[in-house]
């Protein structure tokens, strides 16, 4: 997938990826990569500023913590950082089933 | 581990990056975390050590286009901060200022005559420059935690430093105003107290020093490419 049709979905991506777990930048690009089955084609610097946003929202907040014996900077979602990925994931339902019913029908657009 | 590469990489980086020494030591630290974790994953795959290097590398992206990212967070956050610290040290240093004139000198209009009334509107606006400024950059702050996902981090830095700038130049003006309009009425209030003389001084050291932050907070902002 291109990283320009990316980027404007990579705040809900790393929001869904944080639900419910605490992870470092590394396992956050892991489990990116690993829930896209390796589509997700953006250079995994990115990823970083972007938590850094998400942090400056109040939508994450980080840590600095031993993993695995080194010291890693670890992320984790808010209260208002769940309430966002909620919305995120209500608004891409909504329009995925609005361009489902004119993409992805079965040609009734045509015929009319 | 060899990690030639990788410190090629974030010194380079480091190079190019402006704003808290802490920030970007964190930044940096968190970059050479993931360089080192994507190579040993790519080791783990059978790559040799250099290959999986150079693979790490490419995979976080150019150093141009990665600095211009993290230079973007650094510099909204150095402007956040620098809001920050006028929001707190403006009214505080005001009302210190205000408590120490009241003790050591007294009221305005104890002149010993008549005070100007253009004297005493100069002095109720230089009162009001501290919490105006105060308030701008609290506002700001606010503003920017609300749009941080819907407005580019470059205009936001760009506002931060440009507001702060602003903000320390207006409380500059106020002293400025005050003190060239005593000189006018009665240059001897100027000298008269020794401890108020101090607290000007430390008041106009703050000052500079909010003013430099300020700066440097919007040269944080325009190098950002």
């Amino acid at each position: 997938m291109k990283p320009d049709a990316l980027r404007g979905h990579l705040d809900a991506l790393l929001l869904a990826t944080l639900d419910g777990r605490q992870l470092h930048g590394y396992a956050i690009i892991e489990a990116l990569q690993q829930g896209s089955g390796g589509a997700l084609d953006l250079p995994t610097g990115t990823v970083y500023p972007a938590l850094r946003r998400l942090e400056r929202a109040g939508h994450v907040v980080s840590d600095w913590s031993t993993v695995g014996g080194r010291k890693r900077r670890t992320y984790k979602l808010t209260q208002a950082g769940q309430r966002a990925l909620n919305a995120e994931r209500s608004a891409w339902r909504e329009f995925t089933t609005v361009i489902d019913g004119v993409l992805g029908g079965d040609g009734k657009w045509a015929q009319t | 581990m060899g990690t030639d590469l990788i410190e090629r990489y974030v010194t380079d980086l480091g190079s190019r990056l402006q704003g808290s020494r802490r920030q970007v030591r964190d930044l940096l630290t968190e970059t050479r975390d993931s360089l080192s974790d994507a190579t040993e994953a790519h080791l783990g795959r059978g790559l040799d050590e250099e290959t999986a290097q150079r693979r790490a590398v490419e995979e976080f992206g150019s150093v141009r286009e990665i600095a211009g990212e993290y230079q973007a967070e650094l510099a909204v956050a150095y402007g956040a901060r620098t809001l920050m610290w006028l929001a707190l040290v403006l009214p505080v240093m005001h009302a210190a200022w205000e408590m120490g004139r009241m003790y050591f000198i007294g009221p305005w209009q104890d002149f010993g005559g008549p005070v100007p009334s253009w004297y005493l509107w100069i002095a109720k606006a230089n009162d009001m420059t501290s919490g105006i400024s105060a308030g701008v950059a609290l506002v700001a702050l606010v503003l920017g935690r609300v749009v941080a996902r819907r407005v580019d981090a470059r205009v936001l830095a760009r506002i931060a430093g440009a507001t702060a700038l602003v903000s320390v130049l207006l409380v500059v003006l106020g002293n400025v105003a005050i003190l060239t309009a005593t000189w006018g009425v009665d240059p001897q209030r100027l000298v008269q107290s020794l401890p108020m003389s101090i607290a000007s001084f430390v008041t106009w050291a703050v000052i500079i020093r909010l003013g430099l932050l300020a700066r440097r907070a919007l040269s944080c902002a325009t190098i950002v490419g």
